[in-house]
């Protein structure tokens, strides 16, 4: 039944901004940008998901389907952790391509390397342990929820840009062999933050969508 | 045999108390459930549903507790929302796609043929079809899964007489051979007159009466003012029940 859902989700309830979004992983092949906006865009997708699913009447026509409440809640908590992964290893394989062919490093900001997706993953499982457990109070105020978890995300994503400029913090911006080995933590980090802040999500915004009326 | 019996359902809003509201549908009827605008008819139809979570009540549907087998329950019923439009955007063939995986008992040529029959195509979006033929849709989706209940909450609001009139003939149509029920929420009561077997009126969250439509005209029959002659209709059944004088 969940891969129905997951089906149900792609086909009549992703926003076409989803797949977009997803594909601007490519951005960091661009020589010279702030490359952690990228996460931003992917904080994006699921906001306007949820509006066109709002609008579309997604949450009344699911309820009716012979599913469980909260099976409704993890094809979406799905849906986006599909879009937010997608996104990242569409990045990783751009960043490979970067430094093959420029490996000169990016004068703006943080360089695509571990600790960068390490952060990556941390702000995209903080933006969702609030937005969609605030979202599903409701189920339908979404602008709200999103104002809430986008805020540390942006006070994240500064930080990170900001630790290319810091010098203590400078193995953070680097691509060197021995900086990347000590940027491992950071990526296993992001990783683990991800998985269970994702499921932890899911069980909370579950909960909370079961008390509601819709 | 009930198709369907609510027992004691109750849900307290701030303002608006569903109140132990009781009925049961017997299979191969139409059932109406009456009331003014805000009387709690929604209300009650979600709270079955589970999509509005109830204090307190026992549903027992199709023989089964539906708290306990909601998604056994589901995959026999067939939900029309009136004023609830899913997904404007999209064709009906997306959306049957999607729809037909989630029930076991999907019979495509039944789907085909209602397709037909109620003149739908397959490659329009949803808001090109009239309220009337959106109505007819859900329906044929609901009857391609074989839906035993048809649980409908105001199929029939705003849409104009003739569309009013083929849907309240297909819902006798539907219940014909005896198979399926049909739960029919509406405000417009003309339409009961027409083609309902039982009715349930809710007033201000409680179930005033719950009959057999004879005996539920009968029992309000103290309401004709003096010299009025032939039985009171379902309409004026309810205005002089809800009816209220200003004092202004």
């Amino acid at each position: 039944m969940m891969f129905n859902l997951i089906y149900k989700e792609f086909r009549l309830a992703a926003h076409p901004t989803l797949y977009i979004f997803m594909l601007l992983g490519a951005m960091v092949i661009i020589p010279s940008y702030p490359y952690s906006v990228v996460f931003l865009y992917g904080c994006l997708a699921p906001f306007i998901t949820l509006f066109y699913g709002r609008e579309n009447n997604d949450t009344f026509y699911t309820a009716l389907l012979p599913v469980k409440k909260r099976d409704v809640v993890k094809a979406k908590c799905l849906l986006f952790g599909i879009a937010e992964i997608g996104q990242i290893v569409i990045a990783a394989a751009f960043a490979l391509l970067r430094y093959s062919i420029m490996p000169d490093g990016n004068p703006v900001g943080i360089e695509a390397n571990a600790a960068y997706f390490g952060f990556g993953l941390i702000i995209f499982a903080l933006f969702n342990l609030i937005f969609l457990t605030q979202f599903y109070k409701t189920a339908y105020k979404v602008g709200k929820a999103f104002i809430a978890a986008i805020i540390p995300a942006v006070l994240c994503i500064v930080a990170i840009e900001a630790f290319a400029h810091i010098p203590a913090t400078a193995w953070l911006d680097s691509v060197s062999p021995d900086a990347m080995i000590r940027q491992i933590p950071i990526l296993i980090a992001g990783i683990v933050f991800y998985i269970v802040g994702m499921i932890f999500t899911y069980h909370v915004a579950a909960k909370r969508f079961e008390r509601v009326d819709l | 045999m009930n198709m369907l019996t609510v027992r004691g359902l109750t849900k307290k809003y701030p303002k608006f108390t569903l109140q132990d509201v009781s009925f049961s549908v017997l299979q191969g009827r139409i059932m109406g459930l009456i009331g003014k605008n805000g009387a709690g008819k929604s209300t009650t139809l979600k709270s079955m549903l589970n999509m509005v979570c109830p204090d307190k009540g026992h549903i027992q549907m199709l023989g089964r507790d539906f708290r306990a087998e909601e998604e056994a329950c589901k995959q026999e019923i067939g939900v029309v929302l009136g004023g609830t439009d899913f997904y404007q955007y999209k064709k009906l063939a997306d959306i049957t796609a999607v729809t037909r995986r989630f029930y076991s008992h999907w019979d495509n040529p039944a789907y085909q043929k209602y397709m037909q029959m109620f003149e739908l195509e397959p490659q329009k979006q949803i808001k090109q079809l009239s309220n009337g033929m959106k109505v007819k849709y859900l329906i044929a989706l609901a009857l391609s899964h074989n839906a035993r209940l048809l649980i409908l909450d105001e199929p029939t609001s705003g849409l104009d007489p003739v569309a009013r009139d083929d849907l309240l003939g297909l819902f006798q149509q539907l219940v014909k051979s005896g198979e399926r029920s049909i739960l029919f929420s509406t405000h417009i009561t003309s339409d009961l007159d027409k083609c309902a077997d039982d009715i349930t009126y809710i007033k201000d969250g409680k179930v005033l009466m719950s009959a057999e439509k004879e005996a539920f005209i009968q029992s309000f029959q103290h309401l004709k003012k003096p010299g009025e002659s032939g039985l009171l209709t379902l309409e004026e059944i309810m205005v002089r029940t809800e009816r209220v004088r200003y004092d202004v």
